[in-house]
This record gives structure tokens, sequence and C-alpha cells, in this order.
């Protein structure tokens, strides 16, 4: 059965935005540039079990995320790094520093897997927070599927922003052509793009649970939402000083 | 963003409802105080709050602005947590706009601020 048919939902869903979680969800199951799609699935199991994980709940509690001794409530299923690193990225990201990254990379997790993680981890809690939203229930994660992994990593990068090698603003050419238009990026933008295909995911999501890059650019009111502009940003802006964030 | 979007459409905001003010959120923006309450109670992850102030949106301003809501807040969920994870400081820090809503809005007080205060 196709996955996000929202049968349960009292509240007609856009399309748009049925279609890019079921695009989402087809492209989890595939083998990835650094994961496999069983670990990639994984990992996605992986952030809805952080949410119920008492020793992230007492960690979050200490005053130093390494003071406090225990094991996270996992599936089994992904090595000890990444599971806290994705336990980390939904309890607790605001302690994580460039040592932990380094630190990781040092020990296995190498920072273009780290990257990976992250925007698998990111968009299953993004798409899981707008059925939470509305009280539907959570979409069944994908069967994965078999494949050998690309290990692509872009031309380009600089060591300019961040923990992690990124695209530089200039550096959407060849391959990442398309990642953005003109010669520039901001920062938030550039994040994910030692894994380019993890800002696209972020991109077509964003595209239809926000705005595309192109509606961005107008501050009035875009004619396929039935919220305007302002109202958009209100609740960008009261979700993001909740989080303690400046996106 | 929401100052820039006042400015374009020449209304008048206060950008306290970013902050959680109530009173705030209802000037200049239709529904304003109900699309704050249910941002933040998907922001809390408050199990309590947040079917109240989904109904209170729904019965307030229907069903497509609620939907359309649920995903601008869930986009926003994962923001702080790809910005924190990669460490990435915020850009243009000299606007003037930008100066602004951050002392407007204290920013300062985020403890994320260690990474995205960093000159980029």
């Amino acid at each position: 059965m196709q996955s996000f048919q929202y049968a349960d939902s009292p509240f007609p869903i856009r399309a748009d935005i049925c279609d890019e979680h079921r695009a989402f969800w087809l492209r989890l199951a595939q083998p990835g540039s650094w994961w496999s799609g069983a670990t990639r699935v994984a990992i996605a199991q992986e952030s809805r079990n952080a949410l119920e994980c008492e020793y992230c709940r007492a960690r979050k509690q200490a005053l130093s995320p390494y003071t406090h001794e225990g094991e996270h409530s996992h599936g089994g299923d992904l090595p000890h790094l990444a599971v806290d690193a994705v336990h980390r990225i939904i309890t607790d990201q605001s302690r994580i520093t460039r040592k932990y990254v380094d630190d990781n990379a040092a020990a296995g997790l190498s920072k273009e897997q780290y990257v990976e993680l992250v925007g698998i981890v990111v968009a299953t809690f993004s798409i899981d927070e707008f059925h939470r939203a509305l009280g539907l229930a959570l979409e069944p994660l994908p069967q994965p599927m078999a494949g050998d992994i690309s290990r692509y990593r872009p031309a380009m990068l600089s060591e300019d922003i961040g923990f992690v090698p990124t695209v530089p603003p200039e550096g959407n050419v060849g391959n990442e052509a398309d990642l953005w238009p003109g010669g520039r990026s901001p920062n938030v933008v550039r994040a994910l793009t030692l894994v380019p295909d993890a800002l696209r995911d972020w991109r077509a999501l964003g595209g239809a649970q926000y705005l595309s890059f192109q509606s961005m650019q107008n501050f009035v009111k875009d004619e396929h939402r039935a919220i305007n502009r302002m109202q958009t940003e209100l609740i960008a802006g009261r979700v993001s000083s909740i989080n303690e964030c400046f996106y | 963003m929401l100052r820039v979007s006042a400015i374009t459409t020449e209304t008048e905001i206060d950008l306290q409802g970013v902050n959680g003010n109530e009173q705030a959120a209802a000037v200049g923006i239709e529904f304003g105080g109900e699309l704050m309450r249910f941002a933040e109670s998907v922001a809390r992850r408050d199990n309590h709050a947040l079917p109240v102030s989904r109904q209170a949106l729904l019965d307030a301003a229907g069903p497509a602005v609620l939907v359309d809501a649920a995903g601008v807040a869930a986009n926003f969920q994962r923001m702080v947590r790809i910005a924190d994870s990669i460490g990435i400081p915020v850009d243009d820090m000299t606007t003037d706009i930008g100066q602004q809503v951050r002392q407007d809005l204290d920013l300062q007080r985020f403890a994320s601020a260690q990474n995205s205060l960093q000159p980029s």
C-alpha cells in the first residue's frame, strides 16, 4: 500500500505535503551516500526511540552530558556512536560540540556518515512532528531496499563554518549546480552539503512544509498557502524562540 | 523574516509575539494568538496543551490554516537540530534590521549563541 495516505486525517492534507513525505520515505529506504538502506531506516527508527529514552531524559538534566552514566534505549541495529548521535540530535542538540563530532570521527563515525545521519534524523523527526501536531498516528517506516552506497563526496568543500566540511557559496557547480541559485547561500543551507542528497531532502521537505527557495522571496503570501507570510513567520519565530534557535 | 514581511505589507506588528506575548501576537496578524499558542504547544511537545490549541486554531481559522501551520511548525522543529548539530554560525550579523531584531527579541540569551553568533 502507498505510504502517507492520510486516510485517518480529519483534515485534508495538501497534495504537495503528501507527495514530499512519500518521496522522502522512498529515498529513506534506498542506499544513501554513506549508509545502506537498512541502516538509514534504523537511524529513522532510532529518532523515534530517542523520544522514549530514559537515559536521554536523565542526561538532559545533568550539568554535563559526559557526567551521567547509563545506556540508551535503542533498537540494537546501529553502532553505539550512531545511536548516541541520533539521541543527542533529538534530545540534547544544544550541547553538541566540535569536539564531540571530531571525537566521533576519530572513533569511527566519519563526518560524512554523521552528516547523512543528521539529515535522516531531522527529516524523519519533522515529518513525525507534522503528524503529532495534527494528532495523527505516525507513518510506519518503509522497508529498506538493497544496494550499494555511493560514497559520493562533493569536489569543492571548505572548512569555514561549522563542525564539518561544507560546499562553499560558490560551490554550486558541476554535480552540485542544483543545490542553490546564484553564488550565495545562507549557512543553514550549506550545513548538510557534505552529503548533497541530504540538502536535497531538506530542501524538498521544506518546500512543502514551509516555503520553497523561490517562495521565500515572496514576503506577502504564497498563492498555494492558506496562511500569509506574516502568519508563517510568526509560527516559525515562536517555534524557533522556544527552541532557542536563530533560524 | 516577520519584520521584513510586515514592512513589505506595511503592517504594524509587535515582534514580542515571537517571545510568547499573546496580545502582541494578535497585532496585525490574523489569528495571531491562536497561531502562536499552537506553535508553542508543538515546539514544547506539550501533549496537554496541543489538542486544546489545535482545536482553538481549527475553530478560529479552519482546517487549511491548521494544516499549513502544522507544516511550518514541524519544519522549524528540525532547524535548531540542524544548526546545533552542525554548529553553523548565523549569517549577516551586521545588517541593521538583523541587529535590531536580535536586540528586540534578546536573542543573546540562547545557549546556542555560542555557535550561532560566531562571525562566519
